[in-house]
């Protein structure tokens, strides 16, 4: 067949989807850029993960545990011999977990090493000794399987509540044991306290007999009487108290009868937005009450409640829902959902959830982001993304957009989820889809992440007050290209290296799966390639007129052999719109901002005819010269300085600031000179006094701020002398 | 984003607040033009203006003319013996961390035969705000010299005038390990008096400011070349420091910019015999708090304090019936 008659088949199959004679069924390709990813066992990357119950962040990578215990044991001449040996071990360890071992850091350790023993010489166990002791973090080792976002996640929140609990429970007991010890004290000081039979019982038994406890309880009857509590302020502290024992949210160190008697603690954990909701709405006048029990209780042991204030106020506390800054003091809930069965109720429930800022953290999770090219409605990745479009909206939630492949390296993001005070939303895509394909979970993640088909972003609503300081998109590779691209290298048909830039696009991430067969077709092999353009290509330059160009993606069979595939117009249509949507996140993290770019092209604009109307004034300027040094001309008026009003020489006054308060003039005339609220002097009534007084005042002052001015009445005795001695304070 | 809880605002409504006259107890019976009436006052501007409730504030003094201070606040105070300012404070705050303690102590209470004390409270840097209210005489015991009476200062008890260089509390602290607060003020600047006071008690660890009053029944000339000359008050600024008014920056020229983390520069500073440095000559905010280090996790329950009861006594038991009845094993430890 000619060359036109091969291009008119491609361009009808990417037009129509109706196969030739030169373009065959896809079959069972993977993208080409995958080709070195086949066993994800045997390379290093970020799983399995250890679940840490202590440190800095949830789950740690093995990969990185390694790292740094190599960095410390791996050194000298022995470092090298001592890397590999651990690596090893490191290796063992992923190829047992993917095959399904589980168990602690410290049990798959050990077990990888006995497997590998057999064989080898001493410094190999001692090498895995000294890695394994530089290793201070132990937990469960999970994989990336479909399970990981529900582990990894619920284990994060269990951190983050253990230490909430922890801090409530502290308090509790704190306050349980305050206002008991008030009631005691007032109890101790009455007279049933003092009783004789209550002295006698406070004794221990082997000395009662030395002891006359009637005597005694006479002799403390007759003491100083405390006045007794208020019996309101007793029956207050009682109903705390009863309130603070009888709650249900943390469980507390002494209440096992509690319990027993079947006031267990709430659970925190559900299977569905409905279930959650369900619990939030009948826990809430409980919570309610124990949160005001706790104000009041604060309040009560500083001795700082007053009746009459407060208890009008503490009346409605809560009427209106509790703020995220209390709320964040009690456990929150977790909820983990499917969204690939979510139901228009759940979801509902869902939003429902999200625009009322609760405490609530939900774990969506996806597992499988396409839907069949026949298949109807929203794809349930898209309807994910939408979901956490709206969260993003409602402004006070944290979202939180990864794939599975993706959520190590956001575990410090998680772990601030988690403190967060107000909901927030995982969306989790687990790659389970990617089976189906023959690939494993991780890949089939890492591959929506990589074809921007399920990016990373998050929105962090108390990062700060701008959408620059809310929204991230780091982790994406390459955020600021469509695609990333990456370099793939290959052999030709004359045995030769050739190298090449290929993008990762999401036709490369659909023709992955099986269900999109349809939308493909493969070209024999060594067949002409000049009608063909890449798929990002494109989309970012157009086709051009319809006849001239196809496009197609780079695919491998089972046996690493190179084909080129069309790609069909539907394919194309659904790269386009992620594309797209992959632009609207870029704005919103600042990657070609539309709003920015015209911001700076019109300041440039600007710029340059301000530069080039100066440019073009300068050859005639005339110097001006200010006649700043001339002597006709008068100084420019002094810079408005903080200058107070400065009295009249004239005027009696005190520079009240200085003034020392060292009582010299109020002992003279406590009428004429008194002191502000700060107890620093200044004249309170000059006729109080004599002009004599004021001088005095002036001359004794310690830090000379009195001026007496010019005397009120020129007739008073010895002017003249009190004038001449005044002159000094002028 | 900061925000305060509605529950806060409305609590913050009820709370009360204090004049200055409400922590005033009593007519100070200090000589007119005393300094100590300007340490007063700057202090009671302090409590009033940070909302200190007097019941759950304590001042603590030693023996002098400054250790009236505590019998003119209306808050908790004590009066204690000479010399032992310090660790009654210390006391204080190890049982009631919660208080506010404030010391005044003079230059012969502190420098002189609390000199022991004064050394160890530096190091133990525990959340006190002491001021040395330095007169630099004995006052109270009419006239006898002091520490840090300048030489040559003639006394009862150096007629003949004193023969010893003054020493100089504020080279002795910066001296001293973990000093964390030190600051110099003069009771005739009352606007600098009031914003290093704040400033010491804002700071959590001891804050030790040396406040150079004027003695005017004793030495009353001693400080009048720096009372009339404000060039030979040098003011010491910086952000981390204190920031004059523009009024003040018109009186006092003598100013440096002294940045209070750098100790080098504050020990130099400290040793100006020419010009009074007024201002905070070192602060280290990071220095731990003795409490805090010693802070018991434990809550003090009637079970834990049982426990410790009943093991004190399991130590030894003393029969009060007559020894020879009781069984050998059971004889006094």
């Amino acid at each position: 067949m000619d060359a036109i008659a091969t291009h008119a088949e491609r361009v009808a199959f990417h037009l129509t989807g109706r196969r030739g004679a030169t373009v065959r069924e896809a079959g069972t390709l993977r993208p080409a850029l995958q080709a070195r990813y086949r066993d994800v066992a045997a390379l290093r990357h970020d799983y399995p993960v250890v679940l840490a119950a202590s440190g800095d962040v949830a789950a740690v990578s093995l990969t990185s545990l390694v790292d740094a215990a190599l960095a410390r044991v791996a050194t000298g001449g022995d470092g090298d011999r001592t890397r590999r040996q651990v690596l090893r071990v490191e290796h063992q360890i992923r190829v047992l977990v993917e095959h399904g071992a589980e168990g602690t850091l410290g049990e798959l350790w050990g077990d990888a090493v006995q497997r590998l023993l057999p064989g080898r010489d001493a410094s190999f166990a001692d090498a895995a000794r000294r890695a394994r002791a530089a290793i201070a973090v132990d937990g469960p080792v999970v994989r990336c399987d479909p399970n990981l976002p529900h582990r990894l996640l619920e284990h994060a929140w269990q951190r983050a509540q253990t230490r909430k609990h922890a801090a409530l429970r502290d308090r509790l007991v704190r306050l349980i044991q305050q206002l008991s010890d008030i009631l005691r004290v007032d109890f101790e000081q009455s007279n049933a306290g003092r009783s004789a039979a209550r002295l006698q019982a406070s004794v221990g038994s082997g000395h009662q007999g030395l002891f006359d406890f009637d005597a005694m309880a006479s002799l403390l009857a007759t003491g100083a009487a405390h006045p007794p509590m208020a019996d309101a302020r007793r029956e207050r502290i009682r109903r705390l108290l009863a309130v603070l024992d009888a709650q249900a949210f943390v469980a507390l160190p002494d209440d096992g009868a509690a319990r027993a008697a079947g006031s267990a603690v709430y659970d925190h954990r559900f299977e569905s937005c409905t279930a959650a909701l369900a619990a939030w709405n009948e826990r809430q006048p409980r919570l309610v009450e124990l949160a005001r029990a706790i104000e009041v209780a604060e309040l009560e042991i500083d001795g700082r409640y007053h009746a009459e204030r407060h208890d009008a106020l503490f009346a409605a506390y809560g009427a209106s829902g509790l703020d995220a800054e209390v709320l964040s003091r009690f456990p929150d809930l977790l909820v983990c959902i499917d969204g690939t069965t979510l139901d228009a109720d759940e979801q509902r429930k869902l939003m429902e959830i999200l625009a009322g800022e609760l405490p609530i953290k939900i774990l969506y999770r996806v597992d499988d982001l396409l839907a069949a090219p026949e298949a109807k409605g929203t794809s349930p990745g898209l309807r994910c993304r939408q979901i956490a479009h709206m969260a993003m909206g409602l402004n006070q939630v944290y979202v939180l957009h990864a794939a599975a492949s993706h959520l190590v390296a956001c575990g410090a993001r998680i772990d601030d989820a988690m403190r967060f005070a107000g909901p927030a939303l995982f969306c989790v895509y687990t790659g389970a889809s990617g089976a189906t394909a023959g690939t494993s979970t991780y890949l089939a993640a890492a591959a929506a992440m990589e074809s921007r088909a399920f990016p990373a972003f998050v929105y962090d609503p108390a990062g700060g007050a701008d959408w620059a300081s809310r929204f991230y998109l780091d982790g994406n590779p390459q955020a600021e290209l469509d695609w990333p691209i990456h370099r793939f290298e290959y052999e030709d048909a004359r045995h030769q290296r050739v190298s090449v830039d290929l993008a990762f696009t999401f036709a490369d991430f659909a023709a992955a799966d099986p269900r999109f067969a349809v939308e493909l077709a493969r070209l024999p092999a060594a067949a002409d390639e000049s009608d063909l353009v890449a798929v990002d290509e494109i989309l970012l330059r157009g086709a051009g007129p319809l006849a001239e160009r196809v496009p197609f993606v780079r695919m491998i069979d089972e046996r690493d052999r190179l084909h080129a595939v069309v790609v069909d117009q539907r394919l194309l249509r659904k790269a386009r719109g992620c594309r797209e949507m992959w632009h609207s996140l870029q704005e919103l993290g600042g990657v070609h901002n539309s709003h920015a770019e015209r911001l700076l092209e019109r300041e440039r604009a600007a710029w340059e005819d301000a530069h080039a109307a100066a440019a073009a004034a300068a050859p005639v300027a005339t110097a001006v010269v200010a006649a700043a040094d001339s002597p006709e001309t008068t100084t420019s008026p002094a810079p408005a300085a903080a200058e107070d009003t400065a009295p009249s020489r004239d005027d009696a006054y005190i520079e009240t600031a200085r003034c020392s308060t060292c009582n010299e003039c109020t002992q003279i005339n406590p009428k004429m000179f008194a002191y502000d609220a700060n107890r620093q002097a200044y004249i309170a009534d000059l006729k109080a006094g004599t002009y004599a007084q004021l001088v005095e005042a002036a001359e004794s002052c310690q830090v000379s701020v009195i001026h007496p001015g010019k005397p009120l009445d020129p007739n008073e005795p010895g002017i003249a002398g009190l004038l001449e001695r005044a002159e000094a304070f002028r | 984003m900061n925000t305060t809880s509605a529950t806060e605002c409305l609590l913050e409504l009820c709370e009360e607040h204090l004049g200055l006259e409400d922590y005033q107890s009593g007519v100070p019976r200090w000589c007119t033009g005393c300094g100590d009436n300007a340490i007063l006052a700057a202090v009671q501007r302090l409590c009033r203006d940070e909302g200190l409730r007097p019941e759950k504030t304590v001042f603590v003094s030693g023996i002098g003319c400054s250790s009236r201070f505590p019998h003119y606040m209306k808050t908790y105070g004590f009066h204690g013996i000479h010399g032992r300012a310090l660790p009654v404070a210390e006391g204080v705050k190890m049982s009631r961390p919660d208080l506010d303690v404030f010391v005044n102590t003079g230059d012969g209470d502190c420098c002189s035969i609390g000199a022991a004390h004064w050394i160890h409270a530096i190091r133990y840097n525990m959340n006190l705000t002491v001021f040395l209210h330095d007169n630099q005489i004995y006052g109270l015991t009419k006239m006898q010299a002091s520490p840090t009476s300048p030489i040559g200062t003639r006394s009862n008890t150096s007629p003949r005038g004193s023969v010893l260089e003054a020493l100089n509390p504020l080279t002795v602290t910066l001296g001293v390990q973990n000093a964390s607060f030190v600051a110099q003020a003069v009771d005739w600047v009352p606007e600098l008096l009031y914003d290093i006071v704040k400033a010491a008690y804002r700071h959590r660890g001891l804050s030790f400011v040396r406040i150079v009053q004027r003695c005017p029944e004793w030495m009353p000339k001693l400080h009048d070349p720096w009372l009339h000359d404000p060039n030979r008050v040098q003011v010491l600024h910086h952000e981390r420091g204190l920031q004059l008014s523009a009024a003040l920056g018109r009186v006092y020229r003598n100013q440096l910019a002294h940045d209070p983390r750098d100790l080098d520069a504050a020990r130099r500073i400290a040793g100006n015999d020419d010009a009074i440095p007024v201002g905070i000559l070192y602060h280290d905010p990071e220095v731990p708090c003795y409490e805090d280090l010693k802070k018991s996790t434990l809550l003090r329950t009637p079970a834990l304090i049982r426990a410790g009861v009943e093991a004190q006594f399991d130590k030894y038991t003393v029969w009060p019936k007559v020894a020879e009845t009781a069984p050998a094993e059971h004889q006094a430890a």
